[in-house]
């Protein structure tokens, strides 16, 4: 396994640590991620360490912003745009439907205002369905396109949610991926691989709320590496 | 503070500004619709309505927010409180009923020539029979429990109030919630205020 070298958060004033990342070393049958993010172009991350939601949203929010770089995954958007469609659909029918009753007068509006209600209804219901069967916990789907003497697709799909807390442990996060690699544009299946890890917020938020991104990403580096290495063919 | 938010802002992107601008827009849309349905299931364009006048005092002060309901093929009745609109002025008025009259529609008799040979208490239990025919329409006289007279001055001419006048029957009441609507009426700035403030919060807030 390779080397990762870890930059300590917060070191922003240090010349010497503007490293390149390192390119993706290849090997038949496994691929393995090595990213170094420059202390430099980080942000500092600070959230309210008692609000479990920020928690999980600071994490998901750098997991996403990680995943997403250039080196690594492309970002697919399909359950955002879907929602995203959805929500604004709904909005646009319920403004439209407000407005067309504000204008006309009330008796003859009811037949247009039913069906504006109706529509607005359906389309609520249908948001919730698939928030609710279809995307669930997924926070990050990403794909990837590499040559080894085919075209091979990598596809990623990251699950997250919060284990609460007991008297024993802190809350913790728990990441759970799911990894397929295709070759001749999806058809024949190269490998599949699941894994699941979970770390207390503790480790990752001092007790002011600031974040160590690093290590962050890190652990998430390991939890892919995980994931790409298992029941590969 | 704000200067953190911005920065959050910056980071979320196109998708995520888009996001966070849909959960503002779809509170206030379901509010819409909630209010458009109640409206369609009580079958008024105002199922909820505030109390501006102590004219009917002490059933209700100003203030009281008051429940509406128009069932479609009901007659109204004497002692109903209702609500009604006169076409010219804006502010709708609630006052209890006090006469009631059944005419036929196709008659070739003026609506207030019918009116005076109908009336309403001997015939009684024969009118509401009849009422419930599309052929009779209902004229209505209201009077508000507080004032000395009854309301022909506020009708802009009519001598009776028709059935399409009224905006609904009062069904039940909650004291002194309306304050909350007429402070922000005579207070406009305190509207903005409000509206602003929450606007603020569902944009911060991330669910």
């Amino acid at each position: 396994m390779a080397k990762l070298r870890k930059t300590a958060n917060g070191d922003a004033a240090d010349p010497s640590s503007s490293h390149q990342p390192d390119s993706n070393h290849s090997r038949p049958a496994t691929r393995l991620v090595n990213v170094v993010i420059p202390a430099s172009e980080r942000d500092v991350v600070k959230v309210n360490n008692a609000n479990l939601v920020d928690l999980k949203n600071a994490c998901d929010d750098i997991l996403k912003r990680f995943l997403s770089r250039p080196e690594l995954f492309k970002q697919i958007h399909t359950h955002t745009d879907v929602r995203l469609a959805l929500g604004w659909a709904s909005v646009l029918v319920a403004a439209g439907t407000a407005f067309y009753g504000w204008k006309v007068e009330f008796e003859t509006s009811k037949p247009v205002v039913w069906a504006g209600l109706i529509v607005y209804f359906i389309l609520s219901i249908a948001q919730t369905l698939y928030a609710y069967l279809v995307e669930k916990d997924i926070v990050f789907v990403g794909k990837r396109k590499t040559f080894d003497k085919r075209i091979v697709t990598e596809r990623i799909t990251i699950t997250s949610n919060t284990a609460p807390s007991s008297s024993s442990k802190p809350p913790a996060y728990s990441l759970s991926a799911t990894y397929v690699r295709t070759a001749s544009g999806g058809k024949s299946l190269l490998g599949k691989g699941k894994a699941q890890a979970a770390r207390g917020y503790n480790e990752f938020f001092d007790e002011n709320g600031t974040m160590d991104q690093g290590r962050f990403e890190t652990w998430v580096t390991e939890v892919v590496e995980q994931v790409m290495q298992e029941k590969t063919q | 503070m704000f200067a953190e938010e911005l920065k959050a802002f910056r980071r979320l992107g196109v998708r995520g500004i888009l996001v966070q601008l849909l959960n503002f827009a779809s509170v206030i849309a379901s509010g819409l619709m909630m209010w458009k349905g109640l409206g369609l299931v009580t079958n008024t364009e105002s199922p909820i309505v505030v109390v501006l006048s102590g004219s009917m005092e002490p059933a209700f002060y100003r203030g009281d927010l008051l429940f509406l309901t128009n069932p479609p093929n009901t007659p109204y009745r004497t002692g109903d409180i209702t609500v009604y609109k006169i076409p010219g002025s804006p502010i709708p008025i609630v006052h209890r009923i006090l006469e009631v009259r059944g005419v036929n529609r196709k008659s070739s008799k003026s609506k207030a020539a019918m009116a005076k040979e109908i009336v309403d208490d001997e015939k009684g239990a024969v009118l509401r029979a009849v009422e419930n025919e599309p052929e009779v329409e209902q004229l209505l006289l209201t009077k508000g429990d507080n004032n000395p007279v009854d309301d022909i001055d506020l009708y802009n001419g009519l001598d009776w109030l028709e059935r399409r006048h009224v905006v609904g029957k009062v069904r039940g009441f909650l004291p002194y919630v309306g304050y909350v609507t007429i402070a922000m009426n005579d207070f406009p700035k305190l509207k903005y205020l409000i509206l602003g403030v929450l606007g603020l919060f569902a944009l911060i807030q991330r669910e």
